[in-house]
């Protein structure tokens, strides 16, 4: 029976005390409306769902103690009949049978048969919170589309439902991450809340109204609708902060390709428990049984799983062949597609498939380390940026131009505010000049008084800036963004890889390399450009390789007849390391195809995903996260980078489009 | 199947290697649909059921039992070359059954331990499903087999279609059933994760973890469970007992026992 919505608020926030012992009166005076009663019972070492006769059917004093892979019962310190949470039955049972004919085909008349779903009453006791949003979803994937499944139609409305509110949690439930419970809001015919002496009691429906007036209730005391408050209110602060769930579905999608799909896969032995024991999955297959003579045959429809090896098989192949394909299509359509098919998650935060996993796999801890939520990425900026509004700048002056190739030209500038000489490697300034759109620029080098911008005149504003005469001035915003964290180099093999113009956000951190380079197992620079003349910092390369403190390498995709040294592209030039890569600390910037071919590279060297820092370029207009024009998936690429972790990064560092 | 008439009933061969009969006292068991079988089928060859002894050709050959001793290796092949289909049926002839184990063993030892004159006995060193001496078209498995699953076969035969007989968890049969986890809620060793199903949960229903007498299923991760069984406390031996039963000569149930055997000693 679905709840009408029609009830008035009033009578539903009418409450009742009906005590412990005169709960059978509830089991009677429902069953004498000619319905069966479905609820909880102990059997078989669990409470399932089962049909009851009386109260005295029900498990008052039992409670369950749940963890991942574990199911115990032990008798509780009181009588609570509903001191339980929830067990191994869903009523998916009652209303999406685990086995339905579903057709009839007779071979003489030609003809296919639908059984018409012959429903009797009946009255789900003990529906939890969690339970009542699956039955939502059961309804929305059933009910809510162009075709409808009139078996589960007919099933839900014949179920009449008694909810209860829990009032103990188990270690597996996580019904607030998914926002599904602890309390009832909505959903049930008549609401229990199990307090010390009995039960708080509403109606839900005129159907459950009815009821309740056939029992031998009172008005509950103050303290008595106080305690069924607080006991659900115990409930929510028993099971602690709820997961980060928010944007669950995006993170997964991005998550894909990660590694710990094939983990995971390791350990599922794709029994389908967490599938046959979710109350929203709903995967079946159908099976055809004739008689010897062929005559006539019945199509049964079981429950099924997409665990299943042979699930997605077609004539020519299998579509998801490997467990991973079939671990990751059920983890993301409980947490992401199924929001793209049916507008919610089709998870309600249970925790069976937790508990009844054989092999002790816990969602909560696959959806953590796959798709961690995206925090803020924490790199504390190394001085307060001056002019940080779009449209207020700092004036500089600019001491001399220096042309690096034929279309690179580096500016010193000075008479800075003192700000920008404080600035870390790795970081950038958003440099105007008036009538001209401010653009981003890394700081390629810290002098005294002065920061070298190493500028590509690719653009309007950048050809104006590498046309400016020593002594002209320049509006600067900055320093902005995050820094290379060299620190986390110290006592490691640190790699510097660059390519082409990519040189000139990493000067500054191979000047602090050499600086400090006894800090260092080893310090290297691999630096690949189109062609000998493309290549920046020539002097300085020169000086870097003289130091000692640098083992510099440098290559050139094509070479003219001057050329002596490398050619080929920088990737090359890794399978001259010869040092234990999980101990490289690496930092990587170029043209995004040449990055992500290093840190390929890097990563089947052994290098480990969290030791590769990128530094990402995007259109940047106002370089502090507001204009929305760096965006990366999650991130901004102005003020959560422009130099990442390659880990924070994920799936989008290699994903087109992005 | 195609027959070689509308009106001929296909000719059906009951062979037997080593095995205890079980399975085909299962065909005998099925008292209800005897009848319609043999109306339906020519039951030609059945040395548990008749002394009538007819050669083959046969429609369908049945085959119980492993390739246990000398004269079984041309026996098998003589059989196959008799038969349009072949159809092993239980653990013995699918997996090897129990007499299996002494392929991890010295079989001389065994022989000596067991008969008084070992001498006497002409066996080999190995059982082994039919399999691996010759193709098989299908196989019903299970110690002994299911009678649906049988019937299935038969049916499917006569209405001309792939029998319907699934490779799935016996898990799937416990949940569909309404059976408590006889492991996360019991602690009981099961081996219903990586066997395939076709039992209809049989032990489960009464208490008792499956013995993985129909096999491991298609895709079974052994290892994780065994793994799973181990790291739940269970020593072992108790583990290499678990899957060293009915079927543990079949992959990766095989693999899974080899390995045990090393660190159990």
């Amino acid at each position: 029976m679905i709840t009408s919505p029609a009830l008035s608020q009033a009578a539903a926030a009418r409450q009742w005390f009906l005590a412990r012992e005169d709960l059978g009166a509830l089991v009677e005076a429902i069953r004498g409306t000619g319905r069966r009663v479905i609820g909880p019972a102990v059997r078989d070492g669990a409470i399932v769902y089962d049909e009851i006769q009386t109260a005295a059917d029900l498990p008052s004093g039992w409670r369950d103690v749940q963890t991942a892979g574990s199911y115990r019962l032990e008798r509780g310190a009181d009588a609570r009949v509903f001191g339980y949470s929830v067990g191994p039955t869903t009523w998916k049972r009652f209303t999406f049978p685990p086995n339905l004919p579903i057709a009839t085909a007779h071979k003489a008349s030609f003809g296919f048969e639908q059984p018409a779903p012959e429903v009797p009453p009946v009255a789900f006791l003990g529906v939890r919170a969690c339970e009542i949003a699956a039955l939502a979803i059961q309804d929305r994937v059933f009910l809510g589309g162009q075709f409808t499944d009139e078996d589960f139609r007919a099933r839900r409305a014949a179920a009449f439902i008694v909810a209860v509110q829990c009032t103990n949690s188990s270690s597996t439930c996580f019904c607030t991450s998914m926002g599904t419970g602890p309390e009832v809001r909505t959903g049930y015919d008549i609401l229990l809340t199990e307090i010390d002496e009995g039960f708080v009691v509403q109606a839900g429906s005129p159907g459950g109204a009815a009821i309740v007036a056939k029992l031998p209730t009172r008005r509950p005391s103050h303290a008595e609708a106080g305690a069924a408050v607080d006991r659900v209110e115990s409930v929510r602060t028993q099971m602690g902060e709820p997961l980060p769930m928010a944007g669950i579905g995006d993170r997964l999608k991005l998550q894909l390709d990660n590694p710990r799909w094939a983990q995971v896969a390791d350990r599922c032995v794709e029994c389908g428990n967490c599938t046959m024991s979710c109350p929203t999955c709903f995967c079946t297959s159908v099976i055809e049984a004739s008689d010897m003579d062929g005559k006539s045959s019945i199509t049964e429809r079981q429950w099924d799983t997409c665990f299943d090896v042979a699930f997605a098989k077609v004539a020519g192949g299998d579509f998801r062949a490997r467990p991973r394909d079939r671990y990751r299509q059920w983890l993301t359509h409980k947490f992401s597609t199924w929001w793209d098919q049916f507008g919610s998650s089709g998870c309600v935060g249970c925790g069976r498939c937790i508990t009844w996993c054989p092999v002790q796999i816990d969602v909560r801890e696959e959806l953590a380390a796959i798709a961690p939520p995206i925090a803020p990425v924490e790199h504390p900026v190394a001085v307060e940026p001056v002019a940080a509004s779009p449209g207020s700048y700092s004036i500089a002056r600019l001491a001399s131009a220096r042309p690096e190739t034929e279309d690179t030209t580096t500016l010193s500038l000075t008479d800075l505010d003192p700000a920008f000489l404080e600035g870390r490697p790795g970081q950038f300034v958003m440099i105007a000049l008036p009538a001209f759109p401010a653009v981003p620029i890394s700081i390629s080098r810290f002098r005294a008084n002065a920061i070298d911008l190493t500028i590509r005149a690719v653009g309007q504003t950048s050809t104006a800036l590498v046309n400016l005469h020593p002594g002209a001035k320049v509006g600067l915003r900055g320093p902005l963004g995050t820094f290379w964290p060299i620190q986390e180099a110290y006592g490691r093999h640190a790699v510097v890889v660059a390519g082409g113009v990519g040189l000139s956000p990493l000067h500054g951190l191979v000047d602090a390399l050499v600086a400090n380079h006894d800090r260092f197992e080893s310090v290297s620079l691999f630096y690949g450009s189109r062609t000998p003349e493309d290549q920046l910092f020539r002097d300085d390369l020169a000086a870097w390789t003289a130091s000692k403190a640098i083992d510099v390498v440098v290559t050139v995709d094509r070479a003219g007849p001057e050329w002596k040294g490398r050619v080929g592209v920088v990737t090359n030039l890794f399978d001259m390391i010869s040092w234990d890569c999980t101990k490289v600390t690496a930092f990587v910037v170029g043209p995004e195809r040449m990055m992500q071919a290093s840190v390929q590279g890097l990563i089947s060297k052994g290098v480990p995903t969290d030791r590769i820092h990128v530094s990402m370029e995007r259109h940047m207009e106002c370089g502090i996260g507001l204009c929305g024009h760096c965006q990366m998936a999650g991130r901004f690429v102005c003020k959560d980078g422009p130099v990442f972790r390659l880990n924070d990064l994920g799936d989008m560092f290699n994903r087109e489009g992005i | 199947m195609a027959t070689s008439g509308r009106t001929a009933r296909p000719r059906v061969a009951v062979a037997k290697f080593a095995s205890c009969d079980g399975c085909q006292l299962t065909i005998l068991d099925l008292e209800d649909q005897l009848l319609e079988i043999v109306s339906r089928f020519d039951i030609v060859e059945f040395p548990e059921a008749t002394s009538r002894r007819s050669p083959g050709p046969y429609d369908i050959v049945f085959v119980e039992g492993s390739i246990s001793a000398p004269e079984h290796l041309d026996a098998i092949k003589e059989l196959r070359k008799q038969a349009r289909v072949l159809v092993t049926i239980g653990a013995c002839a699918t997996a090897g059954g129990i007499q299996a184990l002494r392929n991890w063993a010295d079989h001389d030892a065994y022989r000596a331990a067991v008969y008084t004159h070992p001498e006497w006995i002409e066996s080999l060193a190995t059982a082994t499903p039919a399999s691996e001496h010759v193709k098989v078209d299908a196989e019903l498995r299970g110690c002994p087999i299911d009678p649906g699953q049988l019937l299935e076969l038969l049916t499917a035969v006569l209405v001309g279609r792939r029998p319907q007989i699934r490779d799935e968890a016996v898990c799937r049969e416990c949940k569909r059933k309404g059976i408590v986890c006889l492991v996360v809620a019991g602690g009981q060793a099961c081996m219903g994760p990586v066997t395939t199903s076709g039992c209809n949960a049989l032990c489960p229903t009464y208490d008792r973890g499956c013995f993985g007498c129909f096999g491991p299923r298609a895709g079974a991760n052994a290892r994780s469970w065994s793994n799973g069984l181990l790291k739940s406390g269970r020593p072992p031996e108790e583990v290499w007992r678990l899957f060293a039963g009915f079927t543990g000569y079949a992959e990766p149930f095989r693999t899974v026992i080899t390995e045990l055997g090393k660190t159990k000693g």
